[in-house]
Order: structure tokens, then C-alpha cells, then sequence
């Protein structure tokens, strides 16, 4: 039984090495990329439990990922974060939409959800 | 002398060599000179010409001279009528034109010496000139009368119309002196201010409207003194208190030292570009909210992360671990912040059956040690589940916000009443679903009431943030619902009452008992989840 894995995409350095090490803090294998090209590029090669993308990136938004990753893959679960307010209007793609003031807890919380979920099926 | 300002002098003689010699010897008098044979002729003559004087022959047949001056005397018209009577010096005749004795009569005694019939005949001629002058002169003065009276009876029928249109006026129009003392008071005036004009004439203006003065009275006063007029906004007081707001125009009249004054009310324009500005805030600070959401949010989570990494890492002794959980801990708090003020959004993108009974039953088992140790009693009563379709985070919050403000109104004790019921609504014939929150805390003074949902308004000097019920109304009215509140005092205790309106309360259930609440906590809760 291997640890699940998590392929985090965040253009932002920071914020993307502080919520990896996070992740991993709880028990996963993270994997990060920087564009919404980058996850796709090592997606291809390399199979996740699951995909947790930043919304606002450029050269690609989120959801535009998630739905890219729903045509090819359509049971990889993919979780939207992000500092805005409103929902994008194509967030549908993504299982979930979840924003970065509802915290840490909530956010381990949905993954953990996620990952349960796809197991029992 | 022209022709038409020449006097008549009437000749009656029946003589024609007499009437010839009077005519030689008056012809340098520079008179009309008429002549008549008999009396009668001289009557007839009389009723065609303006005679100044008659000379008349006293001794002639048919119609003497006294007789024809005693017809002339009859007639009105010759009544003051000179009349020189020509006769023979008898003492009847004497005695008897010394009988009359109104108007202008002498006698000239026979022979007549030209000179003296001259001189006679002139000064009644100068006489009856200076009398027609006179009558001229009168006639003249009347017509002026006359026509000054039409003059005054014209510029009172104006002021009579100014003073009536002054009525008409919508506008207060009142005349004042520099202390304020008031002698004119229109109908506009009381209307506005409700005060009749016998109440107020000879009163202070200022004292009776409670004037407040955009400046110094004494500098208003001043600049009106000085440069004759003031123009501002006034707000006074009516008869039964209501504060109004007023446009003034002042105007003063230096040389009467009185103040004329007209004040319109702009009470509703003003209250209505309040409104308008209010909304126009409400708009900016939400697209502003919006903005500061993304650029607060992203490296608030970082940080957030980092201090996780920091509190948990082995190689912190206690000390250090101590610091990095109250860094957490004051990072929570702003997250906590933003949450409710930046990040209401909606938590999916469809709307679920959430029922208020699970969401209050949450919040207040969330505050449940807060009711503990502030020794709040809490009272609550559902007579619906109240379920409506929605987003449960935020109405969560907007519970949590009503619930929150309550128990922090309380630190010292009280009583929390927590009501949920349905309420058909006449007006558009919906059930509506009531939500009450009701606290015996410290109340809401009036002047705090209408900035109550503004952004950035809190009574809380050190906690809060001023934006929880600006947010929660505006989550309400999403939902095409309202927020009301009350705060009154009774038996000397403050009863401050938050009324949430939503509508489709749906059918109102019966009085739940206590299992059906179980059962809807778990519902709520499971519902209120992330996953």
C-alpha cells in the first residue's frame, strides 16, 4: 500500500513549495509543477491519486487543467483552489471548488474526502 | 390774448344809440361785445354765449331790467352773473339793487360817464376771468386727484396680489429683524413648520425652529449685514420635532434693518442623494472586497502553510513551539477576518435544501461554551425545520454573525432568545420564513441605528470588524429577503431584536420535539461538510 500521490500545480513558487511540504506533512507523495502545461506534460508519464491546481495561472487557468484532464482522465479527481471570491464559471470540470480562506483543515480534510471516495469505488 | 380766451360782455339796451354809445365806449376792453334789445333777447343771448357781464337798462318796455336780473337769478347757470344795472338816480331803484345781495351787481347812474362805465365793467370783467382761472385751476386739481386715486387704487390692487401670491408660495417666506423677531410669517411657512402665524409673530425665529447653523451664527448674521444676503442649508425643527432640512436665501434690507428670509425644505432631495451615495458605497466596497480577497487570500495561505511547518517541526523546543502557536493562533484570527469579510462566495455552484434549524443548532453549538461562560440563558423554539434552497456556508455565517453580536452584547449575563417560524406575507402572497434573534445585551443607540449595515461600522471598539452585518444583509437580500432589527427598552433592560425574512418558508410544520432536532442537527451538519 503506497502512499497517494498529489500533483500540485501553482505558478507562484512560494505558496506552491509551502503547501507541498504541507501535503507531505500529511502522509503524501507530492509532486509540483508551474503551468497548467507542465502538469499535463508529466501527467502523460507519470499516474496520480490526484491533481490540486491553483485557479488564476497564466498560460492556463484551472479549470481549463481540470477539464483537459477530465477528457483524458476522466476518474482522476481534480480539487480547484483559489483566493477569489467568485467560482469560475467552468469550475464544473473540477470535482471541487475550494477557496484558500476556508484553511488548511478544510482543505486536508476534502483531499482526504477525495481520496476515500475514488478508493471505495 | 387769443380770441377764445375773450369775455363776453351782454349789452341790453332797447335803445340802439345807447346800445352804440356802450359799444364805443367798452370797444377797448378787448371783449366780445353782444347786444340785446329787449330782456328777452338778452335771455336768449345769455342761454348761447358765457357772459361775463350784463349791462342792463333798467327802465325798458315789456321786460324790465329788474325783472330780467330776477329771471336770471331763477337760472342756476346765471346766478353769479355780474350785472350793472344802467338807470336814473331814483331812490326806489337804489333801494332795490341794494336788495340784491348775492352776486356780482352795481349800478351806473344816467348820464353815463364813459370813463366810470369803463372802469366797472373791467373789474367785473377782471373778476369773472379770475373766477373762470380759478374754475380751470379746480378742474385741474380734480382730474390730478382723480388720478392719483386711480394711481394708489392701482399699486394696492398690486400689493394686494404680491401679498396674495406670497401666500401661494410653497416656500416658507418670513421677515425677521437682526434679533431674529418676526413680523411676516406666510402660509408656506406654516405649513412647513406647523406653527400658526399668530404663535410665532414677535417671537425669535431661531429659538422657536431650533435653526442650526451650517456655520457661527454670528458669522452668517455677519455676512448678511455686510454683504446684504446669505445663501446655505439650515437645519430647524417643526412644531411636533421633526428635524427638516432647509435651502435659505436671506436678504437684507439696510435701511428698514429686516431680514427677508425664504426657505424651502429639501428634506427628501437630500435623504434620497444620501441613499444614492449609500448605494454607491455599498457597490464600491464590494467590487473593492473582491479585489483585496485574491491579493489577501493567496499569501495568506502560504503563510498559514509555513507557520503549520514551523509549529510541527521536531527541531523547536518548547519555547519556540510556544511563539509559533500564537503567530498561528493571530493567523487565524486574520483568517477568520478575511473569511467573513472577503471571502463570501458561493460554496457550489447549485443551491442545496438547507434547513436553518441544523444551521442555527451548529452555530449556537459552536458558541456553546461562550453562553457557558458568559451565563447566557438561551431560549429557542422552532416551529419549522425551515428548510429553503441555498448556499449553507453562507447563511451559516449570517447566523453566526446575528448570534455572535448577541452573546458579545452580553458579557455579563442575559437572555438569548432564538425564534424560527413561518409568516404568510399579504403583500405577495408567499410564505415567508422568520428567523429572530433577540438579546437583553447592551442595546443599539438610536444614532448607531441607521449606520447599522453600513461597511466598516462596528460598536465593538476593539473587536470586530464593522463589515459582519453589512455582509450578512447582503447575503439576505441575495435570497430576496431582509434583515429588520428593533432595540427598545423595557422594565429598564435593552431588547435588541434581529429579524431575518427570507421567503419559501415552506409549509410550517408542528411544534418539533426534542428528537426531530437530533435528527436535523446530523442532517445540517452533513450537510454543512466540505466533501
Amino acid at each position: 500500500m503506497h502512499n497517494p500521490s498529489i500533483l500540485c500545480v501553482d505558478d507562484e513558487e512560494l505558496p506552491l513549495t509551502l503547501r507541498k511540504l504541507v501535503l507531505e506533512k500529511q502522509g503524501y507523495r507530492v509532486i509540483s509543477a508551474r503551468s497548467a502545461q507542465d502538469a499535463m506534460r508529466f501527467l502523460y508519464g507519470h499516474p496520480v491519486d490526484l491533481v490540486l491546481t491553483d485557479q488564476v495561472m497564466p498560460g492556463g487557468a484551472g479549470s481549463e487543467l481540470a477539464r483537459s484532464i477530465k477528457e483524458r482522465w476522466p476518474h482522476l479527481p481534480v480539487i480547484l483552489i483559489s483566493g477569489l471570491n467568485e467560482i469560475p464559471p467552468d469550475a464544473m470540470y473540477a470535482n471541487l471548488f475550494i477557496s484558500k480562506v476556508e484553511g488548511l483543515a478544510a482543505l486536508c480534510a476534502t483531499i482526504a474526502a477525495l481520496l476515500s471516495a475514488r478508493c471505495s469505488l | 390774448m387769443s380770441d377764445s380766451h375773450k369775455v363776453n360782455i351782454l349789452m341790453v339796451d332797447d335803445q340802439p344809440a345807447k346800445l352804440l354809445s356802450y359799444e364805443a365806449i367798452l370797444a377797448n376792453l378787448d371783449a366780445h361785445l353782444i347786444k340785446a334789445r329787449s330782456g328777452r333777447e338778452g335771455l336768449e343771448l345769455l342761454l348761447k354765449h358765457d357772459v361775463a357781464v350784463v349791462l342792463l337798462d333798467v327802465s325798458m318796455p315789456e321786460i324790465n331790467g329788474f325783472e330780467m336780473a330776477d329771471m336770471m337769478r331763477q337760472h342756476p347757470r346765471f346766478q353769479k352773473t355780474a350785472i350793472l344795472f344802467i338807470s336814473a338816480v331814483r331812490m326806489s331803484d337804489l333801494d332795490r339793487i341794494k336788495g340784491y345781495q348775492s352776486g356780482a351787481v352795481d349800478y351806473i347812474s344816467v348820464p353815463v360817464v364813459p370813463d366810470v362805465l369803463r372802469a366797472k365793467v373791467s373789474v367785473f370783467v377782471e373778476l369773472h376771468r379770475k373766477s373762470r382761472e380759478l374754475e380751470h385751476l379746480n378742474r385741474e386739481l380734480e382730474t390730478r386727484v382723480e388720478q392719483r386715486t386711480r394711481q394708489l387704487q392701482e399699486s394696492e390692487n398690486l400689493l394686494r396680489e404680491r401679498a396674495d401670491l406670497l401666500e401661494l408660495a410653497s416656500e416658507a417666506i418670513l421677515v425677521r429683524d437682526l434679533a431674529g423677531v418676526l413680523t411676516y410669517w406666510n402660509a408656506g411657512a406654516e405649513a412647513l413648520y406647523g406653527w400658526e402665524r399668530s404663535e410665532v409673530l414677535g417671537n425669535p425665529v431661531h429659538e422657536i425652529l431650533c435653526t442650526e447653523f451650517p456655520v457661527e451664527v454670528t458669522s452668517s448674521e455677519s455676512t448678511l449685514v455686510n454683504l446684504g444676503r446669505w445663501d446655505g442649508n439650515l437645519v430647524q425643527k417643526t412644531r411636533d420635532g421633526r428635524e427638516i432640512i432647509v435651502a435659505s436665501r436671506q436678504v437684507f434690507k439696510k435701511e428698514v434693518g429686516s431680514i427677508l428670509e425664504i426657505n424651502r425644505d429639501i428634506t427628501a432631495q437630500i435623504r434620497a442623494e444620501e441613499a444614492l451615495r449609500q448605494t454607491e458605497r455599498l457597490a464600491a466596497m464590494g467590487r473593492v472586497a473582491g479585489i483585496i480577497a485574491h491579493e489577501i487570500n493567496n499569501p495568506l495561505e502560504a503563510i498559514t502553510n509555513a507557520f503549520y511547518l514551523l509549529r510541527n517541526h521536531p527541531s523547536l523546543d518548547e519555547e519556540a513551539r510556544y511563539y509559533a502557536q500564537l503567530g498561528e493562533a493571530e493567523l487565524a484570527r486574520v483568517g477568520h477576518i478575511t473569511k467573513q469579510t472577503l471571502g463570501f462566495y458561493r460554496e457550489s455552484q447549485h443551491p442545496v435544501n438547507v434547513p436553518i434549524a441544523g444551521i442555527l443548532d451548529d452555530v449556537l453549538q459552536l458558541q456553546g461554551r461562550q453562553l457557558q461562560t458568559s451565563r447566557i440563558t438561551l431560549d429557542k423554539k422552532y416551529f419549522t425545520d425551515g428548510e429553503i434552497r441555498g448556499f449553507p456556508v453562507e447563511l451559516r455565517q449570517v447566523f453566526l454573525n446575528l448570534i455572535s453580536n448577541a452573546i458579545q452584547s452580553m458579557p455579563h449575563g442575559g437572555y438569548l432568545r432564538i425564534r424560527m417560524g413561518t409568516r404568510w406575507n399579504e403583500l405577495n402572497g408567499r410564505t415567508d420564513l422568520c428567523i429572530s434573534v433577540c438579546d437583553t445585551g447592551v442595546g443599539i443607540r438610536p444614532e448607531h441605528a441607521k449606520h447599522l449595515f453600513e461597511p466598516f461600522f462596528t460598536t465593538k471598539s476593539t473587536k470586530g470588524t464593522g463589515l459582519g452585518l453589512w455582509i450578512s444583509k447582503g447575503i439576505i437580500q441575495k435570497y430576496d429577503g431582509n434583515i429588520h432589527f428593533r432595540s427598545i427598552v423595557f422594565n429598564g433592560k435593552h431588547i435588541t431584536s434581529f429579524r431575518v425574512i427570507v421567503p419559501g418558508g415552506g409549509p410550517a410544520l408542528k411544534s418539533l420535539d426534542t428528537t426531530h432536532h437530533a435528527i436535523a442537527d446530523e442532517t445540517a451538519r452533513a450537510s454543512l461538510g466540505y466533501a
